[in-house]
């Protein structure tokens, strides 16, 4: 079939060894449109050919050949930034320290402090003490998990224990009862 | 036979003659211009002139902080008296708070010892710089065998504090006062080249 029509075409014969050779190189832009039902191997051809090609084209227009086209995409600052803009920004009253307000002095210590934070000083000194009646109370019981299952009470110099400590651990510590440390 | 100096320095240990002492020390770093300014000495004021203020400079050199960071805290206490100076930089968390807070205990030491300021309580901080101080290179590595460079960063501190309570920070200019100004300044043109 397809030899008669190229004795009685000798253009077309011409035209088909061109779509031929495009064909076998792979690429076939213009002609695709033209699917007769003369060349059997064409259209399974030409279908993949074409359909995608358009949709790789949109895809593909910006980057072109393939990951290296994605650098060109990336922000970068345009001119350096002079000295003047630079500064605008870092002394922006919005980055600039703002002024407490919330000091005041400790009643007890005349030291400073935040209004609702506990005074450092009083803290330390409390947590100093603390440290050394911990260090008595190790040193009575003498090692891990001998903690009494009896109420414990701390003893300042030239106390004795009250009716009220009875029943009670006594831990003792030599030195004068801290003014802040009220004995009940 | 004339001997140098040095020799003859050296000879007076137990001679009657009492030679200038060499110093065996060596001499303090070369002073910097904010140290020098301690050492001026005005003449003494005539009895009509109102008192001059004292003033008190001092510095702490080579610093390890960033000079851009160190000028937020030079900028929060310029203008301060003393005493808030030293409880905003107490209850700050930046590293250069405590810093600065040294070179102003040690300060108002100085204008108390030195200076002649009677109350340590009536200075107020005339002028806070951070500078730059010297810089050194390092390399920082960085994956595949890439390298930069990176700057170990130092800065100077430099403060002036000044006897007598802060100064009143100046009254913002009101929409209506710059208005006044322009009006003024309309009313105080005068018409030239003519009669």
């Amino acid at each position: 079939m397809v030899v008669v029509v190229l004795h009685l075409m000798p253009p077309i014969r011409h035209l088909l060894q061109r779509c031929w050779q495009r064909l076998e190189r792979g690429l076939l832009p213009a002609v695709c449109g033209v699917q007769s039902p003369l060349w059997g191997l064409a259209p399974a051809v030409q279908a993949p050919a074409c359909l995608p090609e358009p949709a790789a084209g949109t895809a593909e227009s910006g980057e072109g050949p393939g990951f290296l086209g994605g650098v060109l995409w990336m922000a970068a600052p345009k001119k350096r930034r002079s000295i003047e803009v630079n500064r605008c920004r870092r002394r922006n009253p919005s980055k600039l320290i703002p002024v407490k307000r919330n000091i005041d002095v400790c009643p007890e210590c005349g030291n400073l402090k935040l209004k609702h934070v506990l005074c450092g000083y009083c803290y330390a000194k409390v947590k100093a003490e603390t440290q050394q009646i911990r260090r008595e109370i190790s040193k009575k019981e003498g090692g891990a998990f001998n903690a009494p299952t009896v109420e414990s009470v701390v003893l300042y110099d030239g106390e004795k224990p009250t009716e009220k400590d009875e029943g009670k651990r006594i831990i003792e510590r030599a030195r004068k009862r801290p003014s802040w440390f009220i004995r009940n | 036979m004339e001997l140098s100096l040095c020799e003859s320095g050296w000879f007076a240990a137990g001679s009657a003659f009492p030679l200038s002492c060499i110093h065996t020390s060596t001499s303090l770093q070369k002073l910097g211009k904010w140290e020098k300014k301690n050492r001026i000495v005005y003449p003494p004021q005539l009895p009509g002139e109102p008192r001059r203020p004292a003033e008190i400079y001092h510095c702490r050199r080579e610093i390890k902080y960033s000079k851009d960071k160190m000028w937020y805290l030079a900028k929060l206490i310029k203008g301060m008296s003393i005493d808030q100076a030293l409880a905003q930089l107490e209850f700050n968390d930046k590293k250069g708070a405590k810093i600065i807070k040294e070179v102003l205990l040690e300060a108002q030491e100085m204008a108390v010892r030195n200076h002649n300021v009677e109350f340590k309580s009536n200075l107020h901080i005339a002028e806070s710089l951070a500078g730059k101080g010297h810089y050194t290179k390092r390399i920082r590595l960085h994956g595949k065998g890439m390298f930069g460079i990176m700057k170990i960063v130092k800065c100077h501190y430099f403060v002036k504090l000044v006897e007598g309570p802060p100064p009143l920070p100046e009254p913002r200019k009101t929409g209506f006062d710059q208005a006044k100004e322009y009006v003024q300044q309309l009313r105080s043109r005068t018409l030239v080249h003519t009669l």
